[in-house]
């Protein structure tokens, strides 16, 4: 871990005015030299590393007062950045009309570990590709642009077979930002101009020839809410590993489906554990609208969200696994009690 | 009594409560890393990047500027170390590959240089900054490598010392009815015990004392003594605590004496907390292994020909291997058997003893092939073991001291409800699961060690035991205190007991399972030469009756029952009879069949084990038998072992409530082993790539709902006085065959490489 | 394959270090206006250490620690309370759980000096004087542990699960105890230990 310096923001716009002071550096993720600190699951983990090398850290916890709240509005559910994870999972009507949301986030990471983690942080959270995680590999395109991926002819079970380039294949590890990709959000943006709004799907960005542009967030913006338009009691996280607890997504899927009269009036299909980015599939989403469910459809669907899956020596198993856990999901959400 | 606490059969301890459970539970129990060190320096592994080929050089500008950075070290400048011989060689060192000894890098995560520092966070920061200059040669990573050499393991390893065989194997197969023939493998596996590989070491004066997590305080000691080139009587180790231990921290590593060494150069005490990841490659670890099994039987299931190859992995400086034909050529009935075990050589770090190194993976193999024969033969798997069950090992016709393997299918058998088994794969399910049961054999061999002890008794009945024994979990303070209590007929809570220093008379490695037998067996010996002296005392002029001599252990041991039979010793009287204020009584117990010098190794920190299938015109073996239910999920293929239900028989159990727990964390071990556990070499470059404890998987809480232990009543007079046959190795061993067995009862589906993972289904 | 490559702790950020031996020490800033008008990216000395106050089993204990000490590290190494441990630094194992105000949280991943003003309390604060906290009992009646390394984390967080009310079933339990690694696998005994103290602790 190198030396850095720390300050606790005790409002937004100190800590952006802190944040934005490296604003001439062009990744913020990677090169970033001020870096916030929300839960530090991410930031502390890989700074031991030695993979984040930040030489500032603005502790924007203060700002949790303002930026936590838990909003379940009737057009729509509001959640601060600085939210935990666990607050959220626990949280009644989150768990009633959003049960998609909620279980991404209990079924991730580990009780002490979801305590500690905000919303915010835990979509900007960064790859687990093990040659990513260790600086003594050169060659990662991610890390040190223009080196190479090791991963591609390495051991890559766990990584990606959606989204990838032949840059890079690391896969996104989160659950949470599957709901919220699933579901329309939208992210809420503060930096020094004020306030942003985006659509999630555009908050994260596929590795093309530039992985190590993980994120469209600009130097010195945080992100401060989600917004989830709608009500979804009829959704599922599914989400198959090795280990039955505290372990990443071999494959997950975040379904939600409005069913009305026996026909899917909507349907929403997003994959984790498969991609490089929080990966929703409109395909699969197209064959279910306007259908009625049976598992049939739910076949064809999931064989439509992985299309076009590229797998590699170890990983290939994701693509047939992936289709069965959206197949499984769909299932589920359909036969749901809601 | 709750689970926790079995009530106890005959031959069974009483289940008290561990020794040490208020420190643990309370935060106090000191492990190494918690010993509090005046002014001490903190140390910072740098770790190699190849697995094979030179460094050219260092850069170390940007480390050293790191404020507080006192020194680092690498092999230009690195203390001079003395070699020490293989573990297995008769030397101490669990590698002979010695860091810093030159520029040649010999497998991934070498270490290459230690950092010094005043503070942790700055000899880490330094250690980041080093920059380090290598020539990479293409390494060989393992089995299908090009560069590895393969030969037999028999002349190169000194513990490996035949390869069993008898009859005629060949014609026998050929003629057999029913033929089984299978190859099997099994991963690269690492221990992760809980607590890191920390060393801190302390100098006072010329004198050294070493705060390290070590499953054998007097191999350690002589062997820095050795590697420093100094007297081993300036040396000690202290852990009255180990975090874990599983075979990692048996023989000694090469940081122990670097450290050592440093800490001497610049008169500091120097801590080092290794990372997770440099764990694996800094200590040892099970190596990969690959089997080939035939069998041939007939048509009512007896053996007629049995063969086992077993080919594993090693390092190109040392020949490691665990060669576990000793035990699957001898498990069951079979007049035609033939062996043959081989080491491949690639670049990697020596291997290294994990919980039953090698009954796990040769175990696996047979007792997979024995359900396959089932199935073929079709018939239930138990009535097959019961066909070849033996009292006579095959290959020397030796019998077993005692053999309670059916008795434990039997009641295994029936608290797990196997008969409510429909025999045919893919009939059972719930719902979105595939159910399946399985079961197999498990065993291991009844090892015994020397050891010394004293004991120390006070006329209120205080009592003090000394001996460097470990407590690595495995109950050893607690079973110790019980023994002294119940050979002195004091109280438990009255006895005190000092293990984990090698200040202390010396005590066995914490290895092979031999800890409670030996230990106890020593304590035991001395206790009753305190009761003889009292005796003595008491009555000056009587000669001994058979009954006295039988209950204060002169003219033969007794066993811990004939003890139990008198307990009236007027302390009182016995001190005033002896006219003194303290009885104190040192003695040096060993097991029969020991070799003449094994007292001399003993001192000199050379484990010498006997038993098991080693033993002139015995076999000692503790056998269990273990079943579970896997669940495989249609749609996601993912697989679960909600039950694991174990039967075990192994002589008399000291504590039942510590032996349950280890069989249970056993058990957990073994379907750990059979669905999670595998490091991940990259073949490219021979390199560990999940090294950290989220990557390379052991179950958490969720993946265990359910674990039985059943302990069967057995006694066993010719194994030692204890009559204890060791259990911690006993109960990961069959389950990695009865998970398999199972997961083909669900799918149909024959999987024969270890970890069966959710991709290797196809249902 | 032959050349230069880094080693598996090298790798030099040039970025980082120009900025960091350019600019001079900076105090850290404790939530104060001035603060904004400091330039940011500016490395602390990690020779200059920062005077906190950290509130550690209901006592203030004042500390000089380089900024980049986590919680974990501050109790072991600096206030001699070494009930928590070390079993992989990065929030994989659990066995430095603490409770930060009501809630468990890993130590090894949380900075002192982000703890400063809030409770923590550790195993060693735990009992009452020489009376064991009912978890502490009911872990030594179920043989809750062998090695006894992930104890201490594993009991501050079975405490901080009853309170949760996530100990109502077996099978909850055993989700919200995954957090905590025991390699010797005491799992049964510690769902059986959460068990029997759960109604203790929540009377209480």
């Amino acid at each position: 871990m190198r030396p850095f310096s720390y300050q606790r923001a005790t409002d937004p716009d100190m800590a952006v005015q802190a944040l934005s002071a490296d604003a001439a550096v062009d990744n913020p993720l990677t090169r970033a030299t001020v870096q916030p600190l929300a839960g530090g699951t991410t930031l502390i983990d890989l700074m031991k590393l030695d993979v984040m090398r930040p030489a500032a850290i603005v502790d924007i916890n203060p700002l949790a007062e303002g930026w936590s709240a838990i909003d379940p509005g009737r057009e729509n559910l509001r959640l601060g950045a600085l939210a935990k994870m666990s607050d959220v999972a626990a949280q009644g009507e989150v768990q009633r009309n959003y049960p998609v949301i909620a279980n991404s986030l209990k079924l991730a990471a580990s009780a002490q570990l979801r305590n500690m983690a905000t919303l915010g942080g835990n979509v900007m959270q960064r790859t687990r590709c093990p040659y990513f995680r260790d600086v003594s590999y050169e060659n990662c395109n991610k890390r040190n642009p223009g080196s190479g991926c090791a991963a591609m002819d390495g051991v890559n079970r766990m990584h990606a077979v959606l989204g990838v380039s032949d840059q890079c294949i690391a896969t996104y590890p989160g659950d949470f930002a599957q709901a919220l990709i699933a579901l329309d959000a939208t992210v809420e943006i503060t930096g020094r101009s004020g306030t942003r709004s985006m659509p999630f799907a555009q908050l994260h960005k596929a590795p093309g020839s530039t992985p190590e542009t993980e994120t469209a967030l600009r130097s010195g913006e945080l992100i401060s809410a989600f917004v989830v338009p709608g009500r979804w009691p009829r959704s599922v996280y599914l989400k198959a590993r090795d280990r039955q607890s505290y372990e990443f997504a071999l494959s997950s899927a975040a379904v939600a489906l409005d069913v009305q009269h026996g026909a899917i009036k909507d349907a929403r299909v997003a994959l984790g554990g498969v991609a490089t980015v929080p990966w929703r599939s409109r395909e699969a989403e197209a064959l279910l609208k306007g259908q009625t469910f049976d598992d049939g459809l739910a076949e064809r669907a999931a064989e439509a969200a992985f299309a076009d899956a590229k797998g590699r020596q170890y990983n290939n198993f994701k693509i047939a696994l992936g289709k069965r856990v959206v197949a499984r999901a769909l299932h589920r959400a359909v036969t749901m009690e809601i | 009594m709750n689970a926790a606490a079995p009530e106890p059969k005959a031959n069974m301890g009483q289940p008290v409560p561990r020794y040490d459970a208020v420190a643990k539970v309370a935060g106090r129990a000191t492990y190494g890393s918690d010993m509090p060190l005046d002014n001490p320096a903190y140390a910072f592994l740098v770790t190699s990047a190849i697995a094979r080929g030179r460094i050219n050089g260092f850069d170390l500008d940007d480390a050293k500027r790191v404020r507080g950075v006192i020194d680092i070290i690498t092999h230009e400048n690195a203390p001079d170390l003395k070699e020490s011989k293989l573990f297995s060689n008769g030397g101490y060192a669990g590698t002979t590959i010695q860091p810093l000894k030159s520029a040649d890098i010999a497998h991934d995560g070498e270490i290459v240089a230690v950092v010094i520092a005043e503070s942790y966070e700055a000899a880490r920061e330094a250690a980041n900054r080093v920059k380090v200059s290598y020539t990479a040669a293409t390494p060989s990573a393992s089995f299908d490598s090009p560069g590895t050499t393969k030969a037999a393991a028999k002349g190169q390893n000194a513990q490996f010392k035949e390869d069993p065989q008898v009859g005629d194997f060949a014609k026998a197969f050929d003629e057999a009815e029913v033929k089984v023939d299978a190859a099997y493998e099994t991963p690269t596996q690492h221990h992760n015990p809980m607590e890191l590989f920390s060393t801190s070491c302390v100098w006072m004066g010329d004198d050294l004392v070493i705060y390290e997590p070590s499953q054998y305080v007097y191999g350690l000691k002589n062997g820095v003594a050795e590697q420093l080139g100094i007297d081993a009587d300036k040396v000690r180790v202290v852990n009255p605590y180990v975090g874990g231990g599983f075979g990692s921290r048996g023989s000694m590593t090469p940081r122990t004496a670097i450290i050592a060494g440093i800490a001497k150069r610049l008169n500091r005490p120097i801590k080092l907390v290794p990372t997770r990841d440099q764990g694996f490659t800094i200590a040892t670890y099970r190596a990969e292994t690959r089997h080939a099994i035939k069998l041939g039987a007939n048509r009512d299931g007896k053996l007629v020909a049995l063969r086992h190859e077993g080919v594993e992995v090693s390092s190109r400086a040392d020949p490691y291997c665990v060669g576990g034909t000793k035990t699957t050529t001898r498990l069951y009935a079979c007049p035609n058997v033939d062996s043959l075990v081989s080491i491949v050589r690639a670049d990697r770090n020596t291997p290294g003893f994990m919980r039953s190194p090698p009954e796990v993976p040769y175990m696996f193999a047979l007792e997979s092939a024995m359900d396959e024969l089932a199935v073929k033969l079709d018939m239930d798997p138990i009535e097959l073991r019961r066909v070849n069950d033996t009292t006579n090992e095959p290959i020397g016709g030796k019998p077993y001291t005692s053999r309670s393997l059916m008795g434990c299918f039997d009641e295994a058998a029936k608290a797990f409800g196997w008969s409510q088994r429909s025999a045919a794969p893919k009939s059972m399910s719930d719902g979105d699961w595939l159910i399946g049961y399985g079961c197999a054999a498990t065993c291991y061999p009844t090892q015994m060690a020397p050891s010394a002890a004293r004991v120390r008794l006070q006329r209120d009945g205080r009592t003090r035991v000394e001996i460097a024994g470990h407590e690595i979990g495995t109950g050893a303070y607690t079973v110790i205190a019980q023994t002294a209590a119940e050979r002195l007929g004091v109280p438990l809570e009255q006895v005190a007991v000092f293990i984990g220093d090698s200040d202390l008379p010396p005590g066995p490695v914490a290895g092979g399972s031999n800890s409670t037998a030996s230990t106890c067996s020593a304590v035991m010996m001395v206790c009753d030469q305190i009761r003889q002296r009292m005796f003595k005392a008491m009555m000056p002029r009587q000669s001994l009756t058979d009954k006295a001599k039988e209950t204060v252990g002169i003219g033969r041991t007794p066993t811990m029952q004939a003890a139990k039979s008198d307990r009236t010793l007027d302390l009182e009287r016995a001190f005033d009879a002896l006219g003194v204020g303290v009885i104190e009584e040192y003695g040096e117990w060993k097991p029969e069949g020991a070799p003449p010098d094994s007292f001399k190794a003993m001192h000199s920190g050379h484990a010498r084990l006997v038993g098991g299938a080693a033993m002139k015109d015995k076999i000692a073996y503790a056998f269990g038998a273990e079943f579970v239910e896997v669940r495989v999920n249609r749609f996601t293929h993912e697989i679960r072992a909600p039950r694991l239900v174990g039967a075990f028989a192994a002589g008399r159990i000291m504590n039942p409530r510590t032996a349950r727990s280890q069989l249970m964390g056993g058990l957990i071990w073994g379907m750990s082993s059979a669905l999670l556990e595998a490091t991940e070499i990259d073949q490219r470059t021979a390199r560990y790539v999940n090294d950290n404890l989220a990557d390379y998987l052991v179950p958490v809480s969720a993946d265990v709902p359910g674990v039985e232990v059943i302990l069967l009543s057995e006694q066993d007079d010719h194994i030692n006085p204890a009559g204890a046959k060791g259990l911690g190795e006993l109960a990961n061993v069959g389950t990695n065959a009865a998970i398999c067995n199972a997961i083909y009862h669900a799918t149909g589906q024959r999987i024969r490489k270890l970890p069966v993972r959710l991709e290797n289904i196809e249902v | 394959m032959s050349g230069n490559s880094s080693s598996r702790l090298s790798g030099f950020d040039r970025r980082a270090f120009m900025a960091c031996a350019a600019g001079s020490a900076l105090v850290p800033m404790t939530a104060r206006a001035g603060a904004l008008d400091a330039p940011a990216p500016v490395a602390q000395d990690p020779a200059l250490h920062v005077e906190i106050t950290l509130r550690v089993n209901g006592q203030d204990k004042r500390l000089s620690l380089d900024p980049r000490t986590t919680v974990l590290d501050a109790l072991r190494e600096h206030l001699k309370l070494t009930g928590s441990k070390k079993g992989c630094d990065h929030g994989q194992c659990g066995a430095c759980t603490v409770l930060i105000g009501e809630r468990r949280v890993v130590s090894c991943l949380t900075l002192a000096l982000a703890a400063e003003g809030q409770e923590i309390t550790t195993i060693e604060g735990l009992a009452t004087g020489d009376q064991l906290h009912p978890m502490q009992q009911a872990f030594i009646d179920n043989d809750a542990f062998q090695c006894g390394y992930c104890t201490p984390g594993q009991i501050m967080s079975a405490v901080a699960c009853v309170k949760e009310g996530h100990a109502s079933s077996d099978a909850d339990i055993r989700e919200y105890m995954s957090g905590n690694i025991c390699r010797c696998a005491a799992y049964p005994n510690i769902v059986a230990a959460m068990k029997q103290a759960a109604p203790e602790i929540t009377k209480g």
